[in-house]
């Protein structure tokens, strides 16, 4: 809990430079590496809608333009609308004389309409309809510019194949020039044209007319005027959308607030994460849109000893304070913990010397081509330059592994020593001493870098590979302000 | 203090339980359901609540005293189906709050506002500064968004139906004080002004 609504105290460096808190990181149990959201590979599941959690194949999602058919959203709050009923009296008309029709007429139909808990927008209040049924049946809109979008799409989409075809073209002429042998289409006749023909692909024909028949659009200096009250009609605020109500709905824009319709409900999706430099899973959702469980979970915060701050002497210029960790080891084995200075973290061999530049690093991460010199790229030393320093007792600490039975009997073992506060199962109190540099300026940020070097225990290791090893983490910690 | 006690005046059918503070000179209408744990205070001069209101737990209504007192102090009326959600605040001076409005939960409306028919004070919005608030005015947000609602909230009859059923059972209940022949005079007295 502490970490979603406090800031984040401490820090770990992952192995791409990045600095973030041990909850969005992840652990690749593969390479035996801190990964995060910056340096693996992010990709789509399935998507579905989060309101009614239906799923759907992503061929249907794009056709429906990754919105929920039956599920919408308030076009003034952007809150989820829920349908309510009413019963709806339909209207008599006093003509009517027989008593029959009077006794079916008081038969109260049920009718619903879209209402906004949040704003308390509702579907009447732009004169939509009541409708009979409780899900869809909602009148669809007709996008002003259909035909010219599909016009564009249908010429980008010519050209795109024109200059595949060229392309291929060109590789062709490449390849005859060095080959000495006849390709099968050159002996048979048969020509690419013919191929794609028999392949059920658009001819090079009609991508040809799909190009030449495309009328351009022209600027027009022609505006309509400005209607003559337009200066001094008194404005109504309560009447005009504001921008972010005008961009959620691209294709109208609606200036006033009277246009505003039901927005359908945007698809989300459920995505995998994949190590960059190994191809495997880190983490996995389960399928179902209404599960929050994963089939794979390597995050590091199961993976990697937590630290968490429990006091800290207030940090003065030229002084040593006192500090206060709490180790806890997550994983299911006994740990062998030592404290390090970040420089004594042993480079792995696969780290490049040169320093990399975050802009060519995020330049990369936007490229979609998957290869290794990618992940060579963004793998960068962290910076944990620090204005303190922790001074690290040359002892190794053994953390008990977890046991959630444990957490129920509370005396905690006193094998206090200088370093050793308590102990408790798989926790571990540190008294450290912070040694901050004379020259720091008072009020700017007491920031401390350390290193952890642990055993850790690969549960499921691959074939011929050792089950234990001693990894490295660094960490940053941030001990408030330097006072004066 | 003590003769505070003697000025409310609970009219038949409104459910007004006893475990809440009512000071002043009050006067709640039929059909009302108060729940328990409301402050009402009628230190600035007496407040009339109308008809089939709903003031749920923790709400706080306050006449307040104005600096310089008028004789005889001027009521503040709160129309008929208005609805105070859990632990707002209404503040007021004097005045004439309309009807159909929703005061939804931990709202705060200061004293200079003037509220009419229809309007909805968003969850945890504060209305602070003078400001007169037209009909069907909906406020909502942290950013204080506000539009206007086409037609005024649905009344809440089912669930005051409900609530004059159910909390008998659970709470205990001031006895109405007044005959109906008085509530009808009194209700539409300050209607008039
Ligand atoms: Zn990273
Ligand atoms: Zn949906
Ligand atoms: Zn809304
Ligand atoms: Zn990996």
């Amino acid at each position: 809990m502490a970490y979603l609504t406090q800031p984040d105290y401490v820090k770990y460096a992952c192995s791409c430079g990045q600095i973030k808190p041990i909850t969005s990181l992840y652990f690749c149990r593969h390479c035996l590496q801190i990964r995060c959201g910056f340096c693996i590979c992010h990709e789509v599941d399935s998507h579905y809608c989060a309101n009614c959690l239906e799923n759907m194949p992503s061929s249907e999602a794009r056709l429906k333009k990754n919105r929920c058919s039956s599920c919408f959203d308030c076009p003034s709050c952007f809150h989820t609308l829920s349908t309510r009923a009413t019963l709806a009296q339909p209207r008599q008309t006093p003509e009517q004389g027989s008593g029959d029709s009077k006794v079916e007429n008081k038969q109260a139909k049920k009718m619903y309409y879209l209402s906004c808990f949040n704003c308390r927008w509702t579907s009447r209040d732009v004169g939509i309809p009541d409708q009979p049924v409780a899900s869809g049946g909602w009148p669809e809109r007709v996008n002003p510019n259909a035909t010219r979008i599909n016009q564009l799409l249908d010429y980008y989409k010519a050209i795109a194949q024109q200059e595949k075809q060229e392309k291929l073209d060109r590789e062709r002429k490449k390849f005859a020039i060095r080959g000495k042998y006849i390709t099968l289409t050159d002996k048979t006749g048969l020509t690419g044209a013919m191929a794609r023909n028999i392949a059920g692909l658009p001819s090079s024909e009609s991508t040809m007319s799909a190009i030449a028949n495309f009328v351009p659009s022209e600027a027009s200096a022609d505006v309509e005027e400005l209607s003559e009250d337009f200066y001094t009609k008194e404005l109504n605020l309560n009447q005009m959308t504001s921008m972010p109500q005008r961009l959620a709905a691209p294709e109208w824009q609606p200036s006033s607030v009277s246009r505003l319709y039901p927005i359908a409900k945007l698809l989300s999706v459920k995505r995998s994460q994949r190590c960059r430099a190994c191809d495997h899973n880190l983490t996995k959702p389960e399928y179902n849109p209404g599960s929050i469980k994963f089939k794979i979970e390597l995050l590091a915060f199961y993976h990697v000893p937590e630290v968490k701050i429990i006091s800290y002497e207030p940090i003065k210029p030229g002084c040593t304070s006192a500090l206060l960790l709490k180790l806890t080891n997550p994983t299911g084995h006994e740990m062998q913990v030592r404290l390090l200075q970040p420089e004594e973290v042993p480079d792995t061999e696969d780290r490049l010397e040169e320093p990399k530049s975050l802009e060519k690093s995020l330049e990369k991460s936007l490229n979609l081509e998957k290869d290794n010199l990618w992940y060579e790229t963004v793998q960068r030393k962290a910076d944990v330059t620090a204005t303190c320093r922790v001074v690290t007792p040359d002892v190794t600490l053994t953390l008990a592994q977890r046991d959630d039975a444990a957490e129920y009997d509370d005396d905690a073992t006193h094998d206090a020593n200088d370093i050793i506060l308590w102990r408790k199962s798989n926790k571990l109190a540190l008294r450290l001493q912070v040694s901050c540099g004379a020259e720091v300026g008072a009020a700017s940020a007491a920031e401390a870098a350390l290193a952890l070097q642990y055993r850790y225990r690969n549960t499921v290791p691959a074939a011929h590979e050792p089950r234990d090893h001693t990894l490295h983490a660094t960490l940053l910690l941030q001990l408030g302000h330097v006072s004066g | 203090m003590t003769h505070y006690r003697y000025s409310i005046k609970i009219l038949p059918g409104a459910t007004v339980c006893e475990d809440c503070t009512l000071e002043g000179d009050i006067t709640i209408g039929g059909g009302t359901v108060i729940h328990p744990r409301v402050t009402i205070i009628a230190e600035g001069g007496p407040i009339i609540i109308a008809e089939y209101c709903i003031i749920e737990e923790y709400s706080t209504i306050i006449h307040k005293k104005n600096e310089q007192p008028e004789n005889p102090p001027k009521p503040l009326f709160i129309g008929a189906h208005n609805v105070f959600e859990v632990g707002c605040r209404l503040e007021s001076l004097c005045g004439h709050i309309g009807e159909s409005n929703v005061f939804e939960c931990k709202s705060f409306v200061g004293t200079d506002v003037k509220i009419g028919s229809g309007c909805v004070i968003g969850a945890a919005c504060s209305l602070t500064t003078p400001q007169t608030l037209p009909d069907n005015t909906v406020i909502w947000g942290s950013e204080h968004n506000n539009r206007e609602a086409l037609e005024k909230q649905p009344s809440q009859l089912l669930q005051l139906d409900f609530l004059g059923k159910v909390m008998p059972n659970y709470h205990r209940l001031r006895k109405s004080n007044v005959h109906k022949r008085q509530m009808s005079r009194q209700s539409q007295e300050p209607a008039k002004s």
